[in-house]
């Protein structure tokens, strides 16, 4: 099928204004790094160089930390009403300025502008909203006032939805009387340097929220802190599990939001057209560079014909390209590195025996791209339906009874999602019942808001965050 | 007339067993001194099998089912009190404490019991999602849980060790070392309670002998110790935990509604609302 021909409608980038290069955010104001180590956060659409970040060494973590400590003097003895004033005040700066952040997270992570603009400010500002409500109420949140915050937070946070994971993580652990030390991830860390010049504008107390950019030995200088009273870390289970063995003897709190290989499951009785959306939406909402996505589609043999024919051509409709490009539906991978991890495994795919189908479109010349694709033909001990891809590409098995669905579907070391499309009202709670996974959309994908709780099961992690729940992540109860 | 001596050996998948390996270690309490398995990997194992299979069982029953099985167990310790009094008296409580023990157990008992039909209740809501959408956050067991439980000679310390986890579905391991003659003695009213073979499994022994094993074990789901580790248990422990991301607990409460929190997977379910 040809695709309609689009004007262009490209968002303008002239909202932003980029420093050539940042320091770290520490004791409530930008500071020049002790390390002397830089590295370059790229746009991945073209390639081309946004701004030096610092690579934060001991030095920087230790000053981070110290803030920190001195901030939860403060933070701590601050009235929770005043607490939830700051998260109010943030999260009005993040809507008045949400265009500036929405243009930014797309030039720097890849993502299309409809997006950022659509979903990951909106829900920025919620989450801000939703928690700031809570900073004062948390005596009637689970009923004891016996709750403690847990003092220094570090909070390492991934590339995918590089404000949005500021926010899950930020919000929470301020709200419930925390003080914290982020690390941004080194693809992704702009919006997050823009979120501190919030700070300072609300005028939040010193030391409340720290700011260390740097790579994975900044992460591990932050890890391996004495002074840390808790981590919490969102990324790949391999670096979740490289942490709560850096946890060691230290007694101290630990939530992990790892890794995932969703299946969706498609019954027979589904509505295919609206399956085939959802299904569309699970894996390449935001270049299936989600942990959650329903990377594993799980089709009832019947109708799995007419169910891969429908998505194939709904595929090709997908508009690859420009981030800024407001018709653009898929932007780009984001990094080279994420880049080559794909085309490796999707190789590893045909050789083992996958079909592959890819859509027809053209890429543009610079930055990293690739084009969704579609694996059918697949065995369940092929990599490609066991490896989290973290890429537009879905993989398809069948199954022939639900008891088989629920099987194949649980037959992971993940659990942190799962989509269930049927009609039949019984049989999606008789689903929901088996799956091990901490989100099941029924009928939907993808579907996120500041008081639904996520997190995994089993290797997908531990702790949840959003909702009532989420508060117990950054809270010790007793009683 | 010669009085009788009791043995006590391990309980688990609701039998009474000794260790595979034939160990024991001693227990001298003022007037007797008892000779207990001590629990190897193997039997460890054994236990760990037997947990995955009471899991199911367990969590196929009602949760009104299991608050009156739990239940049951309060109804078997009131009837046994003197024997549990002597007991405790003879690890060294005055006779008061002792009385005074057995009614906290009891109130203890009774008290899970009745939350095993409303913690998710308690814990589960719907949430207030942005859009036409039903969002529920329904409440699940972890799976099989180990527990340490402290050195303190008290039953209900030991019953606050593993009721937690228990009354919300998990199957439980329950692991005592100096003060295991109480815990091997539970076995007999548990045994009487109707739980599942399987859900709860008393085993005495020397953690220090068997955490390795535990912690690296990918069936057991989390470790909740109850009784402070060293610095060095705890750093094994979280090293071998990582290989699976098995969840830790370190002095988790033993009190309230908090006491259950550690236990609990919450799955939030999303469905769109339309005509």
């Amino acid at each position: 099928m040809d695709k309609w021909e689009y004007s262009e409608s490209i968002e303008s980038d002239s909202i932003v204004s980029i420093k050539s290069k940042y320091g770290h955010f520490i004791d409530g104001k930008f500071s020049t790094p002790n390390s002397k180590k830089y590295l370059k956060t790229v746009s991945p659409s073209t390639e081309e160089v946004l701004a030096s970040i610092s690579v934060g060494n001991k030095n920087d973590v230790d000053s981070a930390v110290n803030s920190a400590k001195e901030g939860f003097k403060i933070w701590s003895k601050t009235a929770p009403s005043e607490r939830a004033k700051y998260l109010y005040k943030l999260a009005r700066l993040i809507q008045e300025r949400s265009r500036e952040f929405a243009v930014l997270e797309s030039m720097d992570g890849g993502k299309p502008i409809k997006e950022s603009r659509d979903f990951d400010l909106p829900q920025v500002a919620a989450n801000f909203f939703y928690f700031a409500g809570w900073a004062d109420k948390l005596d009637i949140s689970w009923g004891t006032k016996e709750m403690k915050p847990y003092g220094v937070v570090g909070q390492i946070i991934p590339w995918n939805f590089p404000l949005l994971m500021l926010a899950w993580k930020v919000a929470p652990a301020l709200a419930t009387g925390n003080t914290v030390v982020l690390k941004p991830a080194e693809t992704t860390p702009l919006t997050a340097l823009l979120f501190a010049e919030l700070c300072e504008e609300v005028g939040l107390p010193k030391g409340v929220f720290n700011l260390v950019t740097g790579d994975g030995t900044t992460g591990s200088e932050l890890v391996n802190h004495e002074g840390i009273s808790k981590i919490a870390f969102t990324g790949s289970t391999s670096v979740g599990k490289y942490i709560q063995n850096a946890v060691g003897e230290r007694d101290i709190g630990l939530t992990l939001e790892l890794g995932g290989k969703a299946a969706n499951i498609v019954y027979n009785d589904a509505a295919l057209d609206q399956a085939v959306e959802g299904v569309v939406n699970g894996i390449f909402f935001n270049q299936g560079h989600v942990c959650c996505a329903g990377s594993r589609l799980l089709l009832q043999e019947d109708i799995h014909d007419e169910f891969i024919n429908k998505l194939e051509k709904r595929m090709q409709t997908l508009r690859v390209g420009n981030p800024l490009d407001k018709n653009t539906d898929i932007g780009a991978i984001n990094s080279k590195e994420q880049l080559d991890k794909i085309t490796s495994l999707v190789n590893e795919g045909v050789n083992d025996g996958g079909e592959l189908f890819q859509i027809e479109c053209e890429l543009p010349s610079e930055g990293y791209w690739y084009r969704p694709s579609l694996f059918t033909n697949v065995q369940p001990s092929y990599n490609i339906a066991r490896e989290e891809i973290f890429g537009p590409v879905l993989t398809t098995l069948t199954f022939r009874t639900p008891e088989e669905a629920v099987d194949i579907a649980n037959n992971t070391e993940y659990g942190l999602s799962a989509g269930v499309w049927t009609e039949k009202g019984s049989k999606i709670l008789w689903t929901a019942d088996r799956l091990d996974a901490g989100v099941i959309w029924a009928n939907t994908f993808n579907k996120f808001d500041p008081s639904s709780p996520f997190g995994g099961y089993k290797e997908s992690g531990f702790g949840r965050e959003g909702g009532r729940h989420g508060l117990l992540s950054y809270l010790k109860v007793r009683s | 007339m010669t009085e009788i001596k009791k043995t006590y050996k391990n309980y688990v998948d609701g039998k009474y067993v000794r260790s595979e390996s034939g160990k024991t270690y001693t227990v001298e309490l003022k007037s007797e001194s008892y000779e207990l398995p001590l629990t190897s990997k193997k039997d460890l194992r054994d236990a760990v099998t037997s947990s995955k299979k009471g899991f199911d069982s367990w969590n196929k029953l009602s949760q009104y089912n299991r608050t009156q099985i739990i239940y049951r167990l309060s109804e078997m310790l009131e009837g046994n009190r003197d024997s549990y009094v002597e007991l405790l008296v003879d690890h060294g409580l005055t006779k008061s404490a002792a009385n005074k023990d057995i009614d906290n157990a009891i109130n203890t008992i009774v008290w899970y019991a009745g939350l095993a039909d409303k913690w998710e209740q308690l814990t589960g809501n719907l949430n207030p999602v942005d859009g036409e959408f039903f969002n529920i956050s329904h409440q699940e067991p972890l799976g099989v849980v180990f527990t340490l439980n402290s050195d303190e000679v008290s039953i209900d310390k030991l019953i606050r060790s593993f009721l937690p986890s228990l009354s919300i579905g998990c199957s439980v391991i329950s692991f005592s070392e100096k003060n295991a003659v109480l815990s091997l003695k539970l076995a007999e009213d548990v045994n009487n309670s109707d739980l599942p073979s399987g859900s709860l499994n008393l085993l005495s022994g020397d953690f220090t002998k068997v955490f390795d094993d535990i912690s690296r074990h990918v069936e057991i789901n989390a470790l909740a110790s109850y009784k402070k580790l060293n610095k060095e248990s705890l750093k094994t422990i979280n090293e071998n935990a990582s290989t699976s991301v098995k969840r830790i607990f370190h002095l988790p409460s033993e009190d309230g509604l908090s006491s259950i929190l550690p236990f609990i997977e919450t799955k939030t379910v999303w469905h769109p609302k339309g005509r």
